[in-house]
């Protein structure tokens, strides 16, 4: 039983574990191959802007290769691995659960909890193998072994609180993807509470009580604490505790928040295709939607403490402006640094819907469906257009909640600033959503991974360039390059339909695929 | 429903082929199936059943060949599906829909479906639709499948093991619906590993072997071209009977007393009774093979 959830855990350990490893690496040796020609300046002016502060926190150790790595890959390394880890577990528990696969091993002499607990060892093993491949990152680029021990620690305890929620999520509820969402939900909140944390001086104890609070609070090669790691694993140990203890006493194949088994009135959304689509399509929304407003309406309500800062720091200003980033001097630019991050999230989210097609697909939900007079491309097209649709939605509560946010504190952010700035990402969520449905047609086992990669690929492309100055030709590449930092700048329209025209592209040319191959069961 | 001509077959299959890798799961398959006739499918497990419906659907893209609904080609499923209705072996639905949800959904996206004869099915087949499709079981999931099926009056019906996850209760109101179907016309594809049910309700049966068709007939020539049982009583012993064994079609010749033989006869039973003629016969028993023994002669093992 153990092997098999080995079995199908290792590969996307290895892939987190190499990316890891890589990223820390690459960063650590150009860092080291610049030499100090970041310049403490700029490098300054980088680190204490409040946009950068709030997406990449608190800056220390700058001065090393180790703590500039640890600052500036960190926070997206512990993110992506902590939800990696809840997906993994959710997968491996839930989801086994609701394909029936529990039954048989339970037919033996395995109980429920003792088979919830083996697979939760195994995803917190792989958590702390991807930790270890971090540290070795460190390592292997010459930064200081302790240094890179605490940050390994902090990346293992950040993904093993992922895997904790998720098999804990996969214990209350009877469905993988609403445990899925659940244990993501509760690990962003994490992260919301580590940037509260970092914003508002009165917060900073709520820093102990997230693992990105945790893992900053600990400081890798800065101070190298203790003390956090150690909370970290208290933390990890109790969640670790409730989720096994949860799943005693509960039935296979039900969670312990039973949702009504019946319902008298149906939905009627569901007498057609679109109907469908809205219909499955408008819980993830209000999901993502949800946590996207959460975040950037505490964007918004930080706005100040940054116009604040800008007024007591008048030397900054020029500072920042000399080091390139002028934009991020005004509210304006502020807000525009951090929508990049939301397109990055529309992307995601466009993503998923398309992966969930596949997922039904390949668990046989639309056999019927395609039996009925219903091409795949209709289906194809009808899904992706209620998903552009919704990505459009997300974007707008995510612009809404920033100007409300904004509004609250007088920063200075109009509405329709607001929403253009939270529009302009969507050319990176449509780019993910034609990327796909080239997946869904070409690879539809890897159409999550697939389809995120405009977004999270062009993402780190991005930073990467800019942070080592790497060719321009590179930097074309990310679709990130073609956006303007609205509502500080004019909206580039030319990137934007460039990117339109290239999504419509992947998105043709995997509808075309799709209904030509055969159908996965 | 569109009307079809009685010269237009339900379904015809030409040539069709598929290959897995280097499985060959179907190999030159052809069949028609006229329309009102009840067609039995029949094959052991992974004879190609499943994929062979499935390239009908157009789920699966033949690699060679070519099949048709009622004339239209398959592939063009938006025409060719709306004159059929399709019960799979392994029915998945969206666990959140209730059962009522995922009929609606069905009706409201297929060929048009008679909601009070929808309404009786679920009478009959004693299904709970306002449940949630996570809480059904294999059967009950298997149950929506088939009332959304039969309540389409699609003049094809490709079932697919409709009845593995019912109970005899249920198995035989599936059968009276079959009946009800053939008697309004509709023609019925039956992919089935349960022979009785074959027996009771196909007029005609294909066999299927490791992805070829080794027999398509009625079921009474399916019969007669196979071997019969016959038991023949003596009132004396009869030692010139021991020659039966030398004539043609007979096997299997055993003598369970002086007085009493059994033999296994394929083919006409004249030169048998012709042999039997100068024996003292007290009784015999000519017994027709069950379908389930057809289906061993052909895989010589037990039935899938």
């Amino acid at each position: 039983m153990t092997a098999a959830a080995i079995r199908q855990a290792r590969r996307g350990t290895a892939i987190v574990a190499v990316l890891c490893a890589g990223m820390t690496a690459l960063v650590a040796v150009q860092y080291r191959g610049l030499d100090g020609a970041l310049g403490a300046e700029s490098l300054t002016a980088l680190a204490e802007n409040p946009a950068i502060r709030t997406l990449f926190g608190p800056p220390v150790g700058l001065d090393t290769a180790g703590g500039f790595t640890v600052w500036r890959t960190g926070t997206v390394l512990a993110v992506l691995v902590g939800i990696w880890a809840a997906l993994t577990a959710t997968r491996l528990t839930r989801g086994e659960e609701e394909a029936g696969r529990f039954d048989l091993l339970l037919a033996g002499r395995l109980r429920l909890q003792a088979l919830v607990a083996r697979v939760l060892v195994v995803v917190l093993v792989a958590a702390a193998v991807i930790g270890v491949a971090g540290a070795l990152g460190l390592v292997l680029a010459g930064t200081p072994v302790a240094g890179a021990a605490v940050f390994g620690a902090g990346l293992a305890g950040t993904g093993m609180i992922g895997a904790a929620l998720g098999v804990l999520a996969g214990q209350l509820f009877p469905e993988r993807r609403s445990a899925s969402g659940l244990a993501v939900a509760v690990l962003l909140a994490g992260l919301l509470a580590r940037m509260v944390s970092d914003g508002v001086p009165a917060l900073e104890w709520l820093a102990w009580g997230t693992p990105f609070g945790l893992l900053g609070r600990s400081a890798p090669f800065a101070a190298d604490r203790a003390l956090p790691l150690l909370v970290l694993g208290v933390l990890v140990t109790a969640v670790a505790v409730l989720a096994v203890a949860s799943a005693a006493g509960r039935d296979v194949g039900r969670g312990r928040v039973a949702g009504r088994d019946r319902r008298a009135r149906p939905s009627r959304l569901l007498t057609g295709l679109s109907g469908l689509a809205v219909h499955r399509t408008r819980r993830p929304l209000a999901g993502w939607a949800a946590g996207a407003a959460a975040y950037f309406l505490l964007i918004g309500l930080l706005a100040t403490s940054m116009t604040e800062f800008l007024r007591d720091n008048p030397a900054f200003a020029d500072l920042a402006a000399q080091a390139g980033f002028a934009q991020l001097g005004s509210v304006q630019g502020y807000v525009a640094a951090l929508f990049t991050l939301l397109a990055v999230v529309l992307g995601a989210f466009a993503a998923a819907r398309v992966a969930a097609t596949a997922g039904d697909e390949m668990a046989g939900r639309l056999t019927l469906l395609f039996a009925l007079p219903v091409h795949r491309a209709r289906w194809a097209v009808t899904e992706a257009t209620v998903v552009g649709a919704a990505t459009v939605v997300l974007a707008a509560a995510a612009g809404a909640a920033a100007w409300a946010g904004a509004a609250w504190v007088g920063a200075g952010l109009g509405l329709g600033q607001a929403l253009a700035g939270a529009l302009a990402g969507l050319p990176v969520g449509l780019l993910c959503l034609g990327a796909a449905l080239a997946a869904l047609g070409c690879a539809p086992s890897a159409v999550l991974a697939v389809g995120v990669t405009p977004a999270v690929g062009g993402y780190l492309l991005l930073v990467l360039t800019d942070t080592f100055g790497w060719p321009g030709v590179v930097r074309w590449f990310s679709p990130f390059a073609h956006l303007a930092d609205v509502p500080a700048e004019p909206w580039n329209a030319a990137g934007a339909a460039g990117m339109v025209a290239v999504a419509v592209l992947l998105a043709a040319a995997g509808c075309l695929r799709y209904v030509r191959r055969d159908l996965r069961n | 429903m569109s009307a079809t001509s009685p010269s237009v077959p339900a379904l015809r299959m030409e040539g069709l082929s598929k290959r897995f890798g280097t499985t060959e799961a179907v190999a030159d398959l052809s069949l028609a199936v006229p329309p009102g006739e009840v067609f039995g499918f029949l094959g052991p497990n992974g004879a190609g059943k499943s994929t062979t419906i499935r390239m009908l659907l157009g789920l699966l893209r033949p690699n060679t060949g070519t099949a048709w609904i009622f004339d239209v080609p398959a592939s063009d499923v938006q025409r060719a599906h709306r004159h059929l209705a399709y019960v799979p072996a392994d029915v998945a639905l969206w666990p959140s829909l209730t059962g009522r949800e995922c009929l609606d959904l069905l009706a409201g996206v297929g060929p048009g479906t008679d909601p009070a004869y929808r309404d009786e099915l679920l009478e009959r087949f004693a299904l709970d639709p306002d449940r949630r499709a996570r809480t059904y079981s294999t059967g009950n999931r298997q149950k929506v499948a088939l009332v959304a099926a039969f309540a389409t009056r699609a003049p094809l019906l490709v079932l697919d093991e409709p009845t593995s996850g019912l109970d005899p209760l249920m198995e035989r109101e599936f059968r009276a619906c079959i009946a009800e179907a053939a008697r309004r016309g509709q023609t019925v594809f039956l992919s089935s590993h349960q022979l009785a049910e074959v027996e009771a309700t196909c007029s005609r049966v294909g066999i299927l072997r490791s992805g070829r068709l080794v027999e398509v007939a009625g079921l009474a020539d399916l019969r007669r071209l196979h071997r019969a049982e016959v038991v023949v009583d003596l009132a004396a012993p009869a030692t010139g009977l021991q020659r039966l064994a030398d004539l043609p079609g007979v096997a299997d010749l055993r003598w369970s007393s002086p007085v009493r033989l059994e033999l296994s006869l394929t083919g006409p039973p004249g030169p048998v009774l012709r042999a039997l003629g100068d024996a003292d016969v007290a009784r015999l028993e000519v017994r027709e093979p069950s379908l389930e023994e057809i289906f061993l002669d052909y895989y010589g093992q037990a039935p899938a």
